[in-house]
């Protein structure tokens, strides 16, 4: 019964990581056909590209700002609709819903959410003084986006934590309640450590989706203005499909998978070691 | 939880909770209630501040979804995105529940190293075996078909749809399988008439997330597809290079294709927590 699924998971993923790794040793360009064996010369090109290193350091800047930032407020709003009001219910399955949209849809909402023709979020800041070149600049967009992905994947966080806190048995908390009448202190003392093993599982879950980020930044700026915004998927994306170039495009394929599998081995070795 | 917690709570310290709830849920909804505005405006309201609210501020329309739902492309988008989010979702199904049965029952040990090596799966990023897909569905004639894309995303999905689906059937009790097995009854047995009916509920969140995480894809959906088979997130970036951002369509496309696989959601919310954990909590 195992054997069709581990057949069918072996030959479709075995199979293209090796031919990913083969194309990147040639020069491979759509149309003409692997046209010879070029070693190394993919890679030396990709790590000389600045335009590589630059989608890398978007990449980068997106999982630091919008990762940390999802999972503090996922957590927070666990545990406010932990507490028990009357409607925590309805706040549940609102504040869980965005999770299940289409992230290429919400970067398209965006652009009529930030547009300064009559744009809510560009009326308001202005009644604030505040204004924020989101089109027109590589920092706006990507604030933007960012902005876009916590809404996105905050319900992520928040409907793992609030499983994680509703699993703590009510005993504990009556424990804790006689110790103190602080719940900040309980939630940063009691539920925090208690969830912590459920939310690694999160983090890095929400890690590994981070980085694979496209179709949000891609629907909202389309990677501009210029490259600014172009994490790595969008990059790779153009560089495949716009100009064709396989070789380098695999090459670049392959180091960015290398340097994934670092990222998550060190979170992964790092979040074992918190837990044990 | 009990309402342990909340009864400990000063009143100002209740208004606060709530108020922070209120403009999170504020948060949440107003990009979905911007679209729903913009969605039946005029091109003329669009652009003219201060019309917010339909009846008071402006007179709505439903031209756009008139044009929108009248458009033989999306339309054909639409019904691309559903055969495809439906193909797959059986097929990761039929592939994927008898090998998570067998990997709950049979290899209870085994299990935590093939779930890391199913997981790893989830690591690799699509955009680097985009290539040799690419180039696997030029040689195989899919380009451009629900086939093809089906057969991609059975790929990507049934890694992850094994993990959920053994820990639903990890969950279903043994003792009543022991029995059967007593009274002769083969695995398959076993399997397609006790742990299947028990496991229906489990199955079915599983279904709804292989479902909306089809649905939402957009790199291969993209790359593979030109015209014919192209599905909701292709269509919206393709209008958005081509056409520009007509701001009353394009809040019509998003609600269009951000609906279905969030009102799925709503029906199996209890058990999500625990199918996107892949089981590390028991929610």
């Amino acid at each position: 019964m195992l054997l069709p699924a581990i057949v069918w998971v072996i030959a479709f993923t075995f199979f293209p990581l090796i031919s990913v790794l083969h194309f990147s040793f040639t020069s491979y360009v759509l149309g003409q056909g692997i046209t010879g064996y070029v070693g190394l010369q993919n890679y030396i090109d990709v790590l000389e590209s600045a335009e590589f290193w630059h989608s890398i350091a978007i990449t980068a800047i997106y999982v630091a700002i919008a990762v940390p930032a999802e999972v503090v407020l996922g957590f927070l709003l666990a545990w406010l609709v932990s507490l028990g009001a009357s409607g925590s219910r309805v706040f549940r399955g609102i504040l869980a819903a965005p999770l299940f949209t289409m992230e290429v849809a919400v970067g398209y909402l965006g652009v009529t959410l930030y547009t300064d023709q009559g744009g809510p979020i560009t009326l308001v800041l202005g009644l604030l003084g505040i204004h924020i070149p989101w089109f027109s600049t590589g920092w706006g967009g990507l604030l933007g986006a960012i902005i876009l992905d916590i809404w996105r994947w905050t319900p992520f966080v928040f409907l793992i934590a609030l499983a994680a806190i509703g699993a703590i048995p009510a005993t504990i908390y009556e424990a804790a309640l006689l110790d103190t009448r602080s719940h900040w202190q309980i939630m940063l003392r009691l539920a925090l450590p208690l969830c912590w093993p459920v939310m690694t599982v999160a983090i890095l879950l929400l890690l590994v989706e981070a980085l694979k980020v496209f179709g949000l930044p891609f629907a909202l700026t389309s990677g501009g203005p210029g490259t600014s915004t172009q994490v790595f998927s969008i990059a790779d994306y153009l560089t495949t499909i716009q100009f064709f170039d396989f070789g380098k495009g695999s090459a670049m394929g392959i180091i960015f998978l290398i340097l994934v599998s670092i990222i998550i081995t060190f979170f992964f070795r790092q979040m074992r070691r918190n837990i044990e | 939880m009990s309402d342990i917690l909340w009864s400990g709570i000063s009143r100002p310290a209740r208004l606060f909770a709530y108020v922070i709830l209120l403009l999170a849920a504020f948060w949440v909804i107003f990009p979905a209630l911007w679209a729903v505005v913009n969605s039946v405006k005029t091109t003329t309201d669009t652009f003219r501040a201060g019309a917010l609210i339909p009846f008071v501020d402006f007179k709505p329309t439903l031209t756009s979804w008139r044009s929108v739902l009248g458009d033989p492309e999306a339309r054909q988008a639409l019904l691309s995105s559903t055969i495809v989010s439906l193909g797959t979702t059986i097929f990761v199904l039929l592939l994927g529940t008898p090998a998570a049965y067998s990997l709950a029952r049979f290899f209870p040990r085994r299990s935590r190293d093939i779930t890391l090596w199913f997981l790893s799966q989830r690591v690799l990023p699509p955009a680097v075996v985009l290539i040799p897909f690419y180039v696997m569905m030029v040689a195989l004639r899919l380009i451009d078909t629900w086939t093809g894309l089906i057969f991609c995303y059975s790929t990507f999905n049934l890694a992850f749809g094994v993990v959920i689906m053994r820990d639903v059937f990890r969950d279903v009790s043994i003792e009543i399988e022991e029995a059967a097995k007593v009274e002769g009854a083969t695995h398959w047995q076993i399997f397609r008439l006790i742990a299947l009916p028990l496991a229906v509920d489990g199955l079915i969140v599983s279904a709804v997330i292989v479902f909306a995480f089809t649905w939402n894809e957009a790199l291969f959906a993209s790359a593979l597809t030109s015209q014919h088979a192209m599905t909701m997130p292709a269509f919206i970036l393709a209008s958005r290079s081509t056409r520009g951002v007509d701001f009353n369509t394009a809040s019509v496309n998003t609600l269009l294709a951000i609906m279905p696989p969030v009102i799925l959601s709503f029906f199996v919310q209890r058990f999500l927590a625990r199918g996107l954990s892949f089981g590390a909590v028991k929610g």
